[in-house]
């Protein structure tokens, strides 16, 4: 108690008067509850996010077999990564391709859909949701897909095609150059109305609804102004997350990928970074490389998120 | 279309040359092969000539009458010692005196070896031994065939029942002929008997206790009280343990009956005047026979009285129930003997009534389930009662296997007035083939009766031994069953007849005038359509309710219907549906005739109780409750790597870590076989522990440094893949290659035991003593064990980094029955093969075969390989032989397949076969089979497997070690198949390198390896057949004689793509290079062409990574450019 008092008749130390390190130890020391809270978090954080990562970069410097001790070797993995490669770039096109592709679109569609169902009335709009839901939360359902488009002439859509005297051969669908990316993207297109919809139509549910009446004094037009200058700025932080989610999903589609068309794809059709990632870490027993691969990837993905940032800051302006 | 007379005509006459011109050249190729398939045809077209037995039987009892049949006539002894064929005198056979020789104890039963030996014939495991016999005028009548047998076990043994195939007269007398089963008797090796405490009550007591679960079965001798234990020993952790099963041998009466169960009783044969042959061909098992007799079917063995005739006996003579009786209690979990070794004691924890249970511990406390269902299998229980007169059978059970329906259990008995003079047991009264059990969810306990409500009485009398038979029958559903069958069997050839006339994509939109073709076949489609839904009824009435399992008869009935129907108009819309429908049906069919349920008590109840005496089906709410709790929080305790544990290894005494990643039932196996009498433990004094861990999980455990010392089954790949990174020990010795050190192991190590009991090793060998364990040098342990492939597929640079432990290999699988009905036999020859494919084409039926394996098989098969320089060890695997024109030609040969021939490139082959689609199928053997096995148990008998087809060619192939030079027609043959390899490896940084190399000698060697096989089949069943990669372990795996002819047929013609730095890449590149050519028609050799330099250049920076010798695109070897 009587201490307390001391501090409180104490002049208190001026930020001016301290180092940086002091002052944000004396700040830690006024928040330690906050970083108390924090700390279990944190720390997991840290030993399973943080400092992969940073050894994920370490490492891209050497290399790094699994099994034996890795040696220094410089810049050599990316000037191999850049130069040498052949399949890495192709993977990169891939990969664009397909974030540019199911990235925006699956974003777009998220937001249209979860607009539309949002002005259905309260019961259907619970059931509507759960029907454009459900695909992602049930694991792995894109598998559906295998079977629609089996290379078995009783697959589904072979038996039809033949059936309607259009085909005369089963045509090997996943296994086919020509076809791979095209399904691809539709499966993910089909997979991705996943938690960015829910957070879009939970962003719909929280707009103050007076704020519609208020825009209408004030001359709103029409329902694409209301969208435009109070719907979507009101739901920006949900509009961000979104935007994460389907950067990250589409850049690491990889594992749908796989299951559908095996592993690599043929001719490389649909192979990606993360595929060319999984392909010389796990098959070819080279992680120097492929964190070399890994750490190329984390740059386009960080880069794009700031992309991302900027352009959504721009909306309702 | 209409076609004209001309057409008409001009089309016959030209598929008439075709098919003649086809004929003459299948007829001219000679066979070469060691599988001979002319005969195999044969014995199918008898099998298609013979009739079903229903139909014989009618024959010789036309509207129920029984004029073929002589009353009062004697038996018929055919003179067994008179034969002809593949069979010896016991005496004579080097088999039996070996075994005689070896372990006398194991033939105490078959009597005077001297004097019997003589009188007795050894029938072996493979061939067919022919006896003939006159039949006179006065004897011309209806007989059964009686075979008094001795189920021996010799060398050639293994878990299967005894098979055979008969004939009379050279021919099937009716197809149920072909498959007759006599049963083996099993013992659990797991009693003793030891004096009786003064004090105890004689009669039999049931107790857990730390040794384990002990039944105690005290009893009077004329010196005094004697006590014998039974005991199921358990792990540390009070887990029950499988006890070993033991083939027991003895002398058993056989009386043909049906080994399918659709027909009750035994089988009745007509035997007209003159003279007459009778066969059996082995199928299985080897056995001994001492007398074959004709039994006329009025003889008292088959007399079987109705339950009232019984029951009015009795009364005659006045039987009542015991006045004082004691209820005799048996556990089912103990029987006595067994049919299979398969019908084990297991664990059920569903109930906390069943006794013993503990709710952290799987105790054995019923009988099982999924392996004690298959019609014929059977356990017997031997009891006695304290007091003479009659007595119930209560049971408690849980019946969940077919839903809605009943299962039925025939009750037969021995001892006693009951069974034949040899022990033979019979059934007591005719209903006891019926003997119900309900479907119900919970636990049920009922007295054990007839669906008319009878709960049977049964006589016994005090201080005579009976033993009480539970055997698996399909009672009062069989005939049922065999309506549904036989349904089944014509709506596929309905299917089929159909399929060759549209293909199996009929175009809905053209009318294909199924009413002018084939009126039979919507007649027919019509016929089953009611048979069905008659049969859905009478199963409705029978089990009182519609439950889903019969719904299933329903469906098809109605899909029949409707396709039958409109003239065929709907036929083709609805073909594939029938397709679908047709295997659910086969399903429906398998799961109705396995009845299997769970049975935890038996007990013999005075005829005077009431329900109470019955064991109490139900725990109370409270104390089930109480049960499951515990069972939920003890699950999260128990650490299962502890499973089948019998002893906490000493961490000082530095036991053998071994790891593998299989499922559980695999590890138990293997830690039973570790810690048994003569197991690892037990001959080395090494302790092991064993690890169940996911796949991939070495990978990492390598890395952190906790890694196993010895791991089982890692493909060939990674172990190539781990040497080279130093991972794996080089277990062969020898020069120090790559990075890793090589274990040497050159020597010879004996371990003895000294008088305490002590083990200790050494290089010398003592004289007059026998060493436990002999370790040998890796040359010693590996030769002749395996096929050259196996060992190519772990060798880099000279160095073996494993010893192989599963080999996978493809083989050819074909349905007998179409190609008979085709008039063709199994192609010896690609080039037979694709003389074959119009026909099956014509037929609209196609051949499977997988691309990648066939890419390899053509490779090796005509003289190409994988890789160049292979003579020379520093620049093997530095390119690819993919661009030379015999690699060229393999690999358009096989896309030739695909595009020319259209064979399918995806197709469920397992469904296909099964329908009749795909009739020839080449691909890994134990999958496949395994899955026919159990899948398509409606075809069984109606295919074969055989080795791979084999190329001809006019120049000697290069690569292939087994290439055949045949004089007759100046061709080359090669038959390879591709191996596929799984290894146990040795990890590096292993601490005793000494016992590890002991544990993976042990584990490999042919005995353990034929011993884990047997087990598996005798755990799970027949389709867990085990793919030893041991050749020399095959011999004593439970396959038919003809299976393992064929498995070794093919393991003499065997290749293997060997590993080096980078092979991973040529899967993937000659995968593009087919996909190309298949799907955009390119050029096969372009395709490949152009990805030949990408596949050396991955290959060259692979090498350069571990400092091996390179080359660049168009460099050749310093040694050949001399």
């Amino acid at each position: 108690m009587s201490q307390q008092t001391n501090v409180q008749t104490d002049r208190p130390v001026q930020r001016s008067e301290m180092t940086k390190w002091q002052w944000t130890w004396k700040e830690i020391k006024r928040n330690k509850t906050a970083y108390f809270m924090v700390a279990p978090f944190l720390l997991l954080f840290i030993i399973f996010t943080v400092i992969p990562v940073l050894l994920s970069i370490l490492l891209s410097f050497t290399d790094f077999n699994m099994l034996q001790m890795p040696h220094w070797k410089g810049f050599s993995n990316y000037s191999r990564l850049f130069l040498e490669d052949e399949i890495f770039l192709l993977a990169c096109k891939n990969t664009l391709v397909f974030a540019a592709v199911t990235g925006p679109v699956s974003y777009l569609l998220s937001l249209l859909m979860a607009w539309f169902i949002n002005e259905l009335p309260p019961k259907i709009r619970a059931v509507v949701t759960l029907i454009f839901y459900a695909p992602s939360i049930s694991g792995q359902v894109y598998l559906v897909w295998k079977t629609l488009f089996s290379s078995d002439s009783y697959g589904w859509v072979n038996a039809t095609l033949i059936n309607l005297g259009l085909q005369t051969d089963a045509i090997l669908w996943f296994d086919n150059a020509k076809y791979v990316m095209t399904l691809c993207i539709v499966v993910a297109l089909w997979t991705s109305l996943g938690t960015s919809f829910l957070a879009f139509i939970a962003g719909f549910q929280t707009i103050d609804r007076s704020m519609y009446e208020a825009a209408s004094v004030d001359g709103i037009k029409n329902r694409w102004q209301e969208l435009w200058y109070i719907t979507l700025p009101t739901m920006r932080p949900q509009m961000m997350f979104g935007a994460v989610l389907a950067i990250t999903n589409s850049f690491g589609f990889g594992a749908v990928v796989t299951a559908l068309c095996g592993f690599p794809s043929v001719d490389y059709a649909a192979h990606t970074i993360m595929h060319h990632l999984d392909d010389y870490g796990g098959q070819r027993y080279e992680v120097g490389y492929s964190s070399s691969i890994a750490v190329v990837l984390f740059v386009i993905m960080f880069a794009s998120n700031i992309i991302i940032k900027k352009a959504l800051s721009k909306v309702g302006e | 279309m209409k076609r004209t007379l001309f057409q008409k005509v001009l089309c016959f006459v030209l598929s008439v040359t075709i098919l003649l011109g086809m004929t003459a050249i299948t007829a001219s190729a000679a066979s070469l092969k060691g599988n001979d398939t002319s005969s195999e045809f044969e014995t199918m077209q008898k099998y298609l000539k013979a009739s079903a037995y229903s139909t014989y039987y009618a024959k010789y009892h036309p509207n129920g009458t029984n004029p073929y049949f002589k009353s009062g006539l004697g038996e018929v002894n055919i003179p067994v010692t008179s034969f002809t064929g593949e069979a010896s005198l016991v005496k004579d056979s080097d088999k039996c005196n070996a075994s005689y020789n070896a372990d006398s104890t194991a033939w105490s039963t078959f009597g005077d070896f001297a004097t019997l030996g003589a009188q007795t014939v050894y029938l072996p495991t493979s061939g067919s031994a022919t006896w003939n016999f006159s039949i006179s005028e006065a004897q011309a009548s209806l007989y059964n065939i009686k075979i008094e047998y001795y189920t021996c076990q010799t060398s050639e043994s293994s878990v299967s029942s005894i098979e055979r195939k008969l004939y009379l007269d050279g021919g099937f007398p009716f197809t149920e002929a072909s498959n007759l089963k006599l049963t083996k008797n099993w013992e659990y090796v797991n009693s003793e008997t030891v004096a009786a405490p003064a004090d105890a009550e004689t009669g039999v007591t049931y107790e857990q206790t730390d040794k384990g679960y002990i039944k105690r079965v005290v009893y009077e001798t004329a010196t005094g009280k004697e006590m014998t234990l039974y005991t199921i020993a358990q792990d540390i952790n009070g887990n029950s343990m499988t006890p070993d099963a033991e083939q027991y041998p003895e002398w058993r009466t056989y009386y043909a009956e049906d080994a399918s169960g659709y027909t009750q009783g035994y089988f009745e044969f007509y035997f007209e005047q003159g003279n007459h042959t009778l066969t059996l061909e082995a199928e299985r098992e080897p056995m001994i026979v001492k007398s074959i007799t004709l039994v006329p079917i009025d003889s008292a063995e088959f007399r079987i009285k109705s339950y009232a005739e019984v029951q009015s006996e009795y009364a005659a003579h006045g039987y009542t129930a015991p006045a004082n009786g004691k209820i005799t209690q048996i556990e089912a979990e103990f029987p006595d003997f067994v049919s299979d070794s398969s019908v084990a004691a297991t664990n059920d924890n569903s109930s906390c009534e069943t006794f013993p249970s503990r709710a952290n511990a799987q105790l054995f406390n019923v009988i099982g389930e999924n392996s004690y269902n298959t019609v014929g299998q059977w356990a017997a229980y031997k009891f006695t009662v304290s007091e003479t007169g009659l007595y119930k059978l209560g049971m408690r059970y849980k019946q969940t296997a077919l839903e809605g329906m009943y299962i039925c259990r025939t009750i037969k008995l021995s001892g006693g007035a009951y069974g034949l003079a040899d022990g033979t047991p019979t059934v007591p009264f005719a209903e006891a083939y019926d003997a119900q059990f309900n479907y119900n969810k919970e636990w049920q306990s009922s007295y054990v009766g007839d669906s008319k409500g009878n709960e049977f009485t049964f006589y016994f009398e005090e201080g005579v031994e009976y033993v009480l038979y539970l055997e698996c029958s399909l009672g009062s559903l069989k005939e049922l069953i065999a309506r549904a069958a036989a349904s089944l069997a014509s709506i596929n050839a309905d299917y089929l007849k159909i399929l060759q006339y549209t293909g199996s994509d009929p175009d809905t939109y053209r009318e294909y005038d199924f009413k002018g073709t084939m009126p039979e076949v919507l007649v027919d489609l019509l016929d089953q359509a009611i048979a069905l839904a008659e049969l859905a009824d009478e199963f409705e009435a029978l089990c009182g309710g519609k439950g889903s399992h019969i719904a299933t008869l329903d469906s098809v009935s109605l899909l029949l219907d409707r396709m039958g129907k409109n003239n065929g108009m709907d036929v083709a819309a609805n073909l594939a549906t029938l397709k679908s429908n047709l295997g659910t049906l086969g399903t429906w069919i398998n799961d109705s005739q396995k009845g299997g349920m769970i049975v935890d008590t038996i007990r013999v109840i005075p005829a005077s109780a009431d329900a109470k005496a019955l064991p109490k089906a139900k725990a109370g709410f409270f104390k089930s409750a109480w049960f499951e709790i515990k069972s939920f929080i003890s699950s999260v305790f128990t650490d299962y790597d502890e499973m089948g544990l019998t002893v906490v290894p000493d961490a000082n005494e530095n036991p053998v870590q071994v790891w593998l990643a299989s499922g559980r039932d695999q590890s138990k196996i293997w830690r039973s076989m570790i810690d048994a009498t003569g197991g690892y433990t037990d001959l080395t004094g090494n302790a092991v522990t064993l690890k169940l861990v996911t796949g991939g999980t070495l990978l990492p455990s390598i890395l952190s440094g906790k890694g196993p010392d010895v791991y089982l089954g890692l493909s060939a790949a990674d172990v190539i893949n781990y040497a080279i990174r130093d991972a794996v020990v080089g277990v062969s010795g020898g020069e120090k290659k790559l990075g890793s050190d090589n274990a040497i192991f050159t020597s010879t190590v004996y371990t003895y035991k000294d008088e305490n009991g002590r083990v200790y090793t050494t290089e010398t060998p003592e004289a007059g003593k026998t060493a436990s364990f002999v370790s040998h040098s890796f040359t010693d342990t590996v030769n002749g064990n395996y096929a050259k492939a196996a060992m190519d597929t772990v060798t880099l640079l000279d160095v073996s980094y494993g010893i192989p432990m599963t080999m996978n290999f493809s083989m050819m699988f074909y349905r007998t029955d179409i190609l008979t009905q085709l008039n063709k036999t199994a192609p010896e020859t690609w080039d037979e093969l694709l003389e074959l494919v119009p026909v099956l084409q014509a037929n609209n039926m196609a051949f499977g075969v997988h691309y990648e394996n066939q890419i390899k098989i053509m490779l090796y098969q005509m003289g190409s390989n994988m890789w160049k320089y292979t003579d020379n060890s520093e620049y093997a695997g530095a390119k690819v032989a993919l661009d030379t024109d015999l690699s060229y030609e393999a690999f358009s040969y096989v896309c030739r397949l695909y595009t020319d021939y259209s064979f399918p490139v995806t197709y469920d082959a397992a469904n296909r076969f099964r329908t009749g689609e795909i009739p020839i199928l080449v691909q890994d053997y134990i999958s496949v089979y395994n899955q026919l096995v159990v899948f398509a148990t409606e075809i069984e008998g109606l295919w074969n497997m055989c080795s791979v087809p084999g190329f001809k060619s006019t120049n000697k192939a290069t690569y292939g070690e087994y290439d055949e030079w045949n004089d007759t027609d100046g061709y080359y043959y090669n038959y390879d198949s591709c191996a596929a390899i799984t290894a146990t490896v040795m990890l590096y940084g292993c601490s005793d390198v000494l016992s590890a190399w002991q544990f993976m000698q042990w584990q490999t060697s042919a005995t353990v390896q034929a011993n884990y096989g047997n087990r598996m089949v005798a755990l799970i069943g027949p389709s867990a057949k085990y793919e030893t990669a041991n050749i020399n372990a095959i011999k004593n795996l439970s396959w038919s004689a003809a299976e393992r002819a064929a498995l070794e047929d093919q393991i003499a013609h065997l290749s293997s793509v060997v590993n080096y730095p980078g092979s991973y890449i040529i899967d993937r590149y000659t995968k593009f290079a087919f996909l190309n050519a298949k799907n955009d028609a390119a050029n096969p050799v372009d395709a490949l062409r152009q990805y030949i330099d990408a596949i050396n250049a991955e290959i060259k920076r692979k090498r350069e990574e571990f400092d091996l010798k390179t080359l660049e695109p168009d460099e050749e070897p310093d040694y050949l450019k001399k």
